[in-house]
């Protein structure tokens, strides 16, 4: 069954699986950071900035991505707004995911209680403290779940950007294919790669999540002043025992 | 306003009058004037939807009031409108315990200490030296590291007064911090209140435990639909009330709280 001169193409496929890393982890960057802009604009008492976040997510909500895709490179290229693939592929990354980001974002701020922000108020914290290090912590560890989901989801639909030839898996894949012709072992090989990423990547995922649910403190500042705290607790303790 | 300067002595932390507020058309506090002086403790008792809740919270401006003065140490924050330029700085100095303890659930106790101070600028080492301490002051240290949701009720409304604590306020509030405690618990809890009291802190309580108010208060302060009905010192307000509303308020409390207490023995 194996007859592809593998050997041959491994540097394409090296190629494709860092473009296909690099689509990735900008698109993912770019779509959390724009989804919290919107989750923020939704959450705003503000009208004028509330309605064109609704707008916003709706539209993408409900529209394919490959529509999205054909849109920014064939669509905007047509009218001299020319992107190359990567930019395109990665703006359409950006702008679908956020738009599904800002819902898991904005319920769960939403689900962070009432009475935390009005705690952190009384203890006389400014409302940009208060969101950073009282809201948006808590906020983090609800949105946990979802946002992993929409990560792993994002990786797969890198393959999506094989219409626009963005030179990622699924287009080497392609190349390999016309050049080949044993589309079944090159289809087979390119889609257990996506496995061998995705797979530990969404367990890797799932145990981080555990981690932090289990409390375990990722930040450099709050690990120092939890070992200054416990040095202080055992000073006094064996002050107390001699 | 002259009223309040002129009746304001130097030992007043607190001085409030004519404070009104309505939700909806209606009224909560009807005109309500009180002074609370330095080291002293205040305990504010009434039937639920009295308006003692709102009474507290319009102290540091976590409600505000449709009409009426507040003054903090002297300062005028709120004269018919807020004028406290300041009201991080303001309520740093009026620190506040709520009834379902609002420890941030995210933070160990320790940590729940001190992020107030870090936030304000204390220096880090300062910041964890006094967190420890304060929670040495609750005899919480056992449970420094611990989570909210680890701790049993009383240990979580400790460690809220320790936080309330840390920004070294000039008043505390309590709302109801025991009502939502088993009995065992909220003996924890009032007895870090008593020592509180004891080293000269200034409270204002919201409270259903008559008898610790008539234990620790030097004030009692009766209000019913929104007006201050009674108010004086615990002996003679809970032991020989003078209005009549007073009094029926305190026989339906001793009744229903005595059948739970035969309850309790059972």
């Amino acid at each position: 069954m194996f007859q592809v001169p593998w050997s041959e193409y491994s540097a394409d496929l090296w190629e494709g699986l860092l473009k296909t890393l690099s689509y990735t982890a900008v698109g993912f960057v770019g779509a959390a950071l724009l989804g919290l802009a919107v989750a923020l604009m939704r959450l705003s008492p503000a009208r004028l900035l509330r309605i064109p976040a609704v707008l916003y997510t709706e539209v993408f909500k409900n529209v394919p991505l490959l529509a999205v895709i054909f849109l920014t490179y064939f669509g905007l290229g047509s009218i001299g707004l020319k992107f190359d693939a990567f930019q395109a592929g990665t703006l359409s990354l950006v702008i679908f995911y956020a738009a599904y980001l800002s819902e898991i974002f904005r319920s769960a701020i939403n689900g962070v209680h009432g009475g935390q922000q009005e705690a952190a108020e009384a203890l006389g914290m400014r409302r940009i403290s208060t969101f950073g290090k009282v809201v948006f912590p808590q906020a983090l560890r609800l949105a946990l779940p979802g946002t992993n989901t929409m990560l792993v989801d994002l990786l797969k639909s890198t393959s999506l950007l094989v219409t626009i030839s963005a030179a990622e898996l699924m287009s080497q894949g392609r190349l390999i294919t016309s050049a080949t012709f044993r589309a079944l072992e090159v289809y087979l090989v390119i889609a257990a790669i996506y496995f061998v990423l995705c797979y530990p990547l969404s367990q890797g995922l799932l145990w981080f999540e555990r981690r932090i649910q289990a409390g375990t403190p990722l930040s450099v500042g709050r690990r120092r002043r939890l070992r200054a705290a416990k040095a202080l607790l055992a000073q006094s303790q064996s002050e107390v025992t001699a | 306003m002259t009223e309040v300067t002129e009746n304001r002595t130097a030992t007043d932390v607190l001085t409030i009058a004519g404070l009104s507020k309505s939700f909806g058309g209606r009224l909560v506090l009807d005109d309500v004037s009180l002074s609370v002086h330095r080291s002293t403790i205040t305990a504010i008792i009434g039937q639920s939807g009295g308006g003692k809740t709102t009474l507290l919270r319009c102290l540091n401006l976590l409600e505000r009031p449709d009409r009426g003065l507040i003054a903090v140490d002297g300062e005028p924050i709120f004269d018919h409108r807020v004028v406290c330029r300041d009201l991080p700085k303001l309520r740093r100095s009026v620190g506040m315990v709520f009834q379902r303890f609002n420890l941030f659930p995210h933070l160990t106790a320790v940590e729940n200490v001190m992020l107030a101070p870090l936030d304000a600028g204390v220096p880090e080492q300062e910041a964890v030296e006094r967190a420890v301490n304060l929670l040495r002051r609750v005899r919480l240290t056992h449970r420094a590291t611990a989570y909210p949701e680890q701790m049993s009720g009383g240990e979580q409304q400790r460690v809220a007064i320790a936080r309330a604590l840390a920004l070294r306020p000039s008043v505390l509030l309590f709302d109801e911090p025991t009502s939502s405690l088993d009995p065992e618990s909220t003996g924890e809890v009032l007895r870090v209140m008593r020592e509180l009291a004891a080293d000269g802190m200034t409270m204002v309580l919201v409270t259903h435990e008559l008898s610790f108010a008539g234990d620790v208060a030097d004030r009692v302060v009766f209000v019913d639909g929104g007006r201050i009905v009674e108010e004086g010192e615990p002996g003679q307000v809970l032991g020989n009330p003078r209005e009549p509303r007073t009094r029926e308020f305190l026989t339906h409390f001793s009744q229903s709280h005595q059948s739970q207490s035969h309850q309790s023995k059972d």
